[in-house]
């Protein structure tokens, strides 16, 4: 059929007069003219006067009473938004556990290269901090002294360096863990004067702490070294017990 | 349409009590039984209130889009009836009697007069096959069936009934304010 096969069917699809066949055909046509969309609509209009034509009567009371009845129903009830998923089969079933699954091998992904990530970061720090270390031994006029663990640090052992300029690092393991709001400090001891304090630090979950301090010049010569635990943010003088101590000037 | 759209009760009620006896009249047309038709003006004016929001202002008038609702709806049920011919015998004299005071003066009879005046200038010819269309639903190969004409006589005679009608009633539209 041509365009003005189509343009003759109008006026009897305005009165849903067309066989089934010939609606179908109708039907797919105006999907794409908008010409015969447009005077579907004027026939329409004019098939719609012929409503006019009929004796108006009046319904009963009842019929509006009824509808307002069922439109406040309406807005008591929220509007149902369709949710596609609603139809589920076995299928669909098997989908939406294959998502979660897939949410929960994504999420353990995640975590696990999160926990990576930090691992590397701190195997990286400490490498760092090695070859700082391996550097200060390397200076010339260095000093290397050992601290060992003694009763509640026992087993603890810690290597302090420094050089002439009083450039101190600190290399701990096997620490005991601290209590929250308690660290670690260094003590540099010459003679019989007050120990002299050092720096505080708090070991890591393995037991390992490392530290870089400034020591006093007078700390050059001393003989000891010694490690508390104290409050954290470190006293002026020794409170706590002596977990590490060096046992001779090198 | 826009208000009703956007849920407003009262206008809803505003527009049901402005064409209620048009359509109702419309219904009365095809069903000839006040029940049904009752039933049926309900269910299209809920209709209009769940699908406003549906109506397209590009495609017709709402006063058209209503009564082609209402005519679907009226003739879908008329379908469902087991026997039209029983439907047609109780509620055959219901019809005129049932004008109301209150109907006349909501609809305007000079649009009616119009309406009916530009059908009456129709042949039979072409006025039988537009009415058994549209006030019974009958497609057009029904309508040769019913009148024993030629399916292609019956084609064109409504076709020119109608454009006759269109014209007819051409720069009249504003007087039915609708």
């Amino acid at each position: 059929m041509i365009h003005a096969d189509f343009k003759d069917m109008i006026p009897a699809r305005a009165l849903s007069a067309l066989d089934a066949e010939e609606a179908r055909a109708l039907n797919d046509h105006l999907d794409g003219c908008a010409e015969c969309r447009m005077e579907l609509r004027d026939w329409e209009e004019t098939a719609a006067a012929m409503a006019i034509s009929t004796n108006p009567v009046e319904p009963s009371a009842r019929v509006r009473e009824q509808l307002l009845k069922e439109v406040r129903k309406d807005l008591e009830t929220p509007p149902v938004i369709p949710f596609r998923s609603a139809q589920r089969n076995l299928w669909t079933s098997f989908g939406s556990l294959g998502a979660m699954a897939a949410v929960v091998l994504l999420t353990a992904l995640i975590v696990g290269l999160i926990v990576m990530w930090r691992q590397y970061e701190a195997a990286r720090d400490e490498l760092a901090r090695s070859r700082e270390f391996m550097q200060l031994v390397a200076t010339p006029g260095s000093r290397v002294t050992e601290l060992s663990g003694v009763d509640l640090g026992a087993g603890a052992t810690a290597k302090l360096v420094y050089d002439n300029a009083g450039h101190a690092m600190l290399m701990a393991n096997k620490l005991p863990n601290v209590p929250e709001g308690k660290a670690y400090q260094l003590w540099f001891i010459v003679g019989n004067n007050p120990p002299m304090p050092g720096k505080t630090f708090v070991p890591n979950s393995e037991g390992k702490g490392m530290m870089k301090d400034e020591m006093p010049v007078a700390a050059l010569r001393s003989a000891v070294f010694a490690i508390t635990v104290e409050p954290a943010s470190g006293v002026p003088a020794p409170t706590g017990p002596i977990y590490l101590r060096s046992s001779a000037v090198n | 349409m826009k208000a009703i759209a956007a849920r407003d009760e009262a206008a809803l009620a505003q527009l049901y009590d402005r064409y209620r006896v048009i359509v109702f009249g419309l219904l009365m047309r095809i069903l000839n039984n006040r029940e049904e038709a009752e039933d049926v003006l309900q269910e299209v004016f809920l209709q209009v209130w769940r699908k406003a929001g549906d109506f397209d202002e590009s495609r017709g008038r709402p006063f058209t889009w209503l009564v082609t609702l209402g005519r679907s709806r009226g003739i879908d049920r008329l379908r469902t009836l087991a026997s039209r011919e029983r439907v047609a015998e109780a509620g055959a004299r219901e019809v005129i009697e049932q004008i109301s005071d209150a109907a006349s003066d909501a609809f305007k009879s000079e649009q009616r007069g119009l309406v009916n005046s530009a059908l009456a200038q129709l042949p039979d010819e072409q006025k039988r096959p537009l009415m058994l269309a549209y006030f019974d639903g009958l497609t057009q190969s029904e309508i040769a069936a019913r009148l024993g004409a030629p399916l292609g006589t019956v084609k064109t005679r409504m076709r020119t009934g109608l454009m006759r009608l269109r014209e007819l009633l051409a720069g009249k539209d504003e007087s039915f304010g609708f």
